[in-house]
């Protein structure tokens, strides 16, 4: 366990999310045991762990897509349970692992699927809709794409599309379940790069589900790793790209060398 | 080792073993007294009719249902799929049809060969099956649901044949519902030899199907080959079913609950699977059979056991169905190629004026008195206008309601199969109506159709909570709905098979005709219809987003549960509206929502809109064509949509794949 101290007051910052001594069981199975952890607003924050560590889980619970046993999951100091769902999604928007491939709409037409928690399902598609729908469009990079089916997309345009549904969702904080992994190395930079600017831009916090500990060192501004259901790291990048620390988050040998040209370590395994 | 074994054995030898002694204590109860009687001087009928009538009608339960068991194994182990049997997958009502067509059109054929016709039919309805299944690479649900489609395409043919040929065909109903009734040992005698004789062609598959199960690669890589090994056994299992119907008529469900009895009680391996399945699936049929005659008594001749199987098997397969481990997750997003968008606004003007078009043809052109086409006579416009209106106009309502019943289906559960005449809902309107015709003794518009309503809702609540386990996956939630929908038939089935007079006026309205409906039924249907599609469209953007998955839709704030739970009895009830003017057994439902699709109406508000004028217009145009073509006879319109539709959705389902 390796806690850092010496964060800015990002916690203050709208869109943080906290959960407190979290705990899931699924089939008499701990999946997760007392996890407590804190997002703050505005950064980004990379879960990293081995598979089946739970890093999903407690996304997915973050998220309101699976309740937790025990525990409490707080956003801008307020429970999120009392939040009714379309509130909720106007403040949090979520990514899930597997997307479709949208249903046989247009870019444009699913990313407007995005502005539903502020119309409804009877209200007006308002100018106001259509404006932040034409943002998210230009903010992604889009608007080529924007008459396309979604399913005609490749992989990495059809992750931006769905990102873009999110950004035009307007929302505080975006959860995103390992948006990488189905996607080359090329595509991983595009869709990574494309998280940092928005967080940059538009001051969103953003809490990522990666496998790839080097990408998440690069893009995180925090990385909080699990190993077995419980915390076993968490701090800044710097702190968690340790060999030591590295080999308690996976349980195999590892190590880190500095990169050429940046000013990074890279995790390897020895 | 040897112990191991017995102990995999234990299961499945345990459920055949009490099967049959269960059977065999029922089969005293009959043959008991007889053989404890004294025998009498001279002729003795008691002991006649236990020699050539009951001791044949076991022999021929036993090897029936062996070999439908044993026909099912072969189906699931080759295609690899636990849903797999002669009844899902639409052999036996293929076998059942050719038969009701030599025996009207060719008898001569009958004499020549029964069995060869039968193995005709069915091999057909497989070849049609497979043909959808090979496309999208023999997915467990789409094989069953073309399987499906292929059944009640069979069963609505059948049903116009037997409306129109009344005379000739009853017995042929009575048997076509599965009867194992005997006179004489003939049918078991010529039954055991063709059956043998499969089996050991099935006996010499299971090394090689045991390969199977590591996967195509896997097995030709250790020299198997695949493709003449699965047309080998698939052969057999088709065989298998066609001697057997072509002997005693469609016997649902011994072919599916055997296998899946056997496999669930610990038999796994093919050798072991296919062996056990038999003996489980002779002994059931025994059992079902002993019981029928027990409980029928005097009546059980005309109490087919088939139908009587299907009531029990598909209750079954509802309770085995959260256990069953579905290989592979059936249904893939549905391929859909590049369209041209924007198609649908320049397309609404056709559409609109072909909708109208089926309407003016509907109402004006008709058959004069000698038979020939006339237009409507502007003299005699009243009259003739106040009986076809109703009919035209229930018809466009019934058309559009289901259309919109079926899109809401598939986008609720994402499958592109989904639909109220596959899900069962519409077998559940009926069934509602069945109970009103027999508790209510004449049962009025508002009680017919609350009764209707009723019955879609309860098959509705039922599917629902069975899938609610698995998160409503739709797999599950479609083969709960057939399970339904089968059971419904089967008691519809036995009830008319009873001769009862309500039955006749059941019979006429389940094929869908619109023979009795007034200017006040075609109203109320007609509103009904109108509000609730009004309704529907009104929930066009949780059809919107719910085919983006579950978790995307909850993401978006979307109440997931209350949204499933609205939009589902949105759909039973339009169905359930429906139902009762055009029967149950029309493919609107299904084809309308593909068409619009086709049409290029994607979006769920469009899709609804079209899906509506299309349907409305189908079965408008079908409901004309039955009382025009056949005339002076009266085909009802559903069953001339279903005839025209199933080949239709067949054909699109196969070039979209």
């Amino acid at each position: 366990m390796c806690q850092d101290q010496t964060r800015p007051a990002a916690a203050q910052r709208s869109g943080a999310f906290r959960v407190e001594n979290i705990r899931l069981d699924i089939g008499g199975r701990k999946i997760l045991d007392d996890v407590t952890l804190d997002f703050p607003g505005g950064e980004i924050t990379a879960l990293v762990g081995h598979n089946g560590s739970g890093k999903s889980s407690l996304l997915k619970i973050m998220a309101r897509q699976v309740p937790q046993t025990a525990g409490n999951v707080l956003f801008d100091t307020r429970s999120v349970s009392s939040l009714e769902s379309r509130e909720f999604a106007r403040n949090v928007a979520y990514l899930p692992q597997d997307v479709s491939t949208g249903a046989g709409m247009t870019v444009r037409e699913l990313i407007a699927c995005g502005r539903y928690p502020w119309h409804g399902a009877l209200g007006r598609f308002t100018a106001d809709d259509r404006q932040k729908v034409e943002e998210a469009l230009a903010l992604t990079h889009l608007e080529p794409f924007a008459d396309r089916l979604v399913e005609t997309l490749s992989g990495g345009e059809r992750q931006r599309a769905w990102i873009a549904m999110l950004v035009a969702q307007d929302s505080k904080c975006l959860l995103l379940d390992e948006p990488t992994s189905a996607l080359d190395i090329a595509h991983q930079m595009e869709v990574l790069s494309l998280v940092r600017r928005l967080s940059h831009e538009k001051g969103l916090s953003v809490v990522i589900v990666l496998h790839d500990i080097n990408m998440a060192a690069r893009f995180g501004d925090g990385i909080h790793a699990l190993r077995q259901g419980v915390v076993a790291a968490s701090g800044r990048p710097a702190a968690i790209m340790r060999g030591e620390t590295l080999r308690e988050i996976y349980g195999i040998a590892m190590d880190v060398m500095p990169h050429p040209s940046l000013d990074l370590s890279l995790a390897y395994v020895s | 080792m040897t112990t191991a074994r017995l102990g995999h054995h234990a299961g499945p030898a345990a459920i055949a073993a009490a099967l049959a002694v269960i059977a065999a204590l029922v089969a005293w109860l009959q043959v008991g007294p007889v053989l404890q009687a004294a025998p009498a001087e001279g002729y003795d009928i008691a002991r006649m009719v236990l020699l050539y009538a009951t001791l044949p009608r076991m022999a021929t339960a036993l090897l029936a249902g062996a070999a439908l068991a044993l026909s099912g194994a072969l189906f699931q182990q080759v295609l690899r799929n636990p849903l797999a049997s002669p009844t899902t997958l639409g052999i036996s009502a293929g076998a059942n049809l050719a038969l009701a067509v030599a025996t009207l059109f060719f008898p001569a054929l009958l004499g020549f060969g029964r069995d060869l016709v039968a193995l005709a039919g069915s091999a057909l309805a497989a070849g049609v099956v497979f043909a959808i299944g090979a496309r999208r690479g023999f997915s467990p649900f789409s094989l069953v649901l073309s399987g499906l489609v292929v059944g009640l395409w069979c069963g609505a043919f059948s049903a116009v044949l037997l409306l129109l040929n009344e005379r000739y065909l009853v017995s042929l109903f009575i048997w076509g519902a599965g009867s194992l009734s005997q006179q004489s040992w003939d049918i078991p005698l010529s039954l055991l030899p063709k059956l043998g004789a499969v089996a050991v062609v099935s006996g010499l598959l299971m090394r090689p199907l045991s390969l199977l199960d590591l996967g195509e690669g896997g097995a030709s890589s250790l020299g198997v080959s695949v493709t003449q090994l699965r047309f080998v056994a698939v052969a057999a299992a088709v065989a298998l079913a066609a001697f057997v119907t072509s002997a005693v008529g469609v016997i649902g469900f011994i072919g599916l609950v055997a296998p899946t009895l056997a496999r669930l009680a610990g038999a796994h391996r093919p050798r072991e699977l296919l062996v056990w399945s038999s003996l489980i699936g002779a002994a059931l049929l025994w059992l079902a059979d002993g019981a029928v005659q027990y409980f029928a008594g005097a009546f059980s001749d005309f109490l087919p056991t088939g139908a009587v199987t299907a009531i029990f098997g598909s209750p079954l397969l509802l309770l085995l169905l959260p256990r069953l481990k579905i290989r592979h997750r059936g249904v893939e997003a549905p391929r859909q190629r590049v369209r041209r968008r924007g198609l649908d606004r320049r397309l609404a003007l056709p559409v609109l004026l072909a909708l109208l078009l089926a309407l003016a043809v509907g109402l004006l052109l008709g058959r004069g008195l000698d038979g020939g086409w006339t237009w409507l006579d502007p003299r005699a416009a009243n009259d003739i206008l106040s009986l076809r209106a109703p009919k035209v106009f229930a018809a466009l309502a019934s058309g559009a309601a289901l259309a919109v019943a079926g899109t809401i289906l598939q986008r609720l559960t994402g499958n592109e199969m989904a639909s109220p005449e596959v899900l069962g809902i519409s077998a559940g309107a009926t069934f509602g109506v069945v109970v009103a015709v027999f508790v209510v003794a004449t049962p009025g518009l508002s009680a017919q159709l609350g009764f209707a309503a009723l019955g879609s809702l309860g098959v509705l609540a039922i599917i629902f909570l069975m899938g609610l386990r698995s998160g409503l996956a739709p797999e599950r939630v479609l083969l709960a709905g057939i399970a339904l929908g089968a059971m419904v038939d089967a008691v519809v089935g036995i009830l008319s098979a009873t001769g009862d007079p309500r039955a006749i006026f059941l019979m006429r309205w389940m094929s869908g005709s619109t023979y009795n409906v007034d200017a006040a039924t075609a109203g109320a249907v007609a509103v009904v219809a109108a509000v609730l599609i009004g309704i529907a469209v009104s929930a066009r953007r949780w059809l919107d987003i719910l085919p983006l998955g579950a978790s995307a839709a909850t993401a978006l704030g979307l109440p997931l549960t209350v949204a499933r739970l609205m939009l589902f009895g949105l759909a039973g009830l339009l169905s359930a509206a429906a139902t009762l003017s055009v029967g149950p057994l029309s493919f609107i439902g299904l084809m309308a929502p593909h068409l619009a699709r086709e049409a290029g109406f994607i979006r769920a508000r469009p899709q609804m809109i079209a899906a509506a004028a299309f349907g409305g217009g189908l079965m408008v145009l079908a409901d004309w064509a039955g009382r025009a073509l056949a005339h002076p006879y009266q085909i009802p319109a559903g069953l001339v949509s279903a005839l025209i539709g199933a080949p239709f959705l067949m054909l699109m389902l196969r070039r979209k794949a």
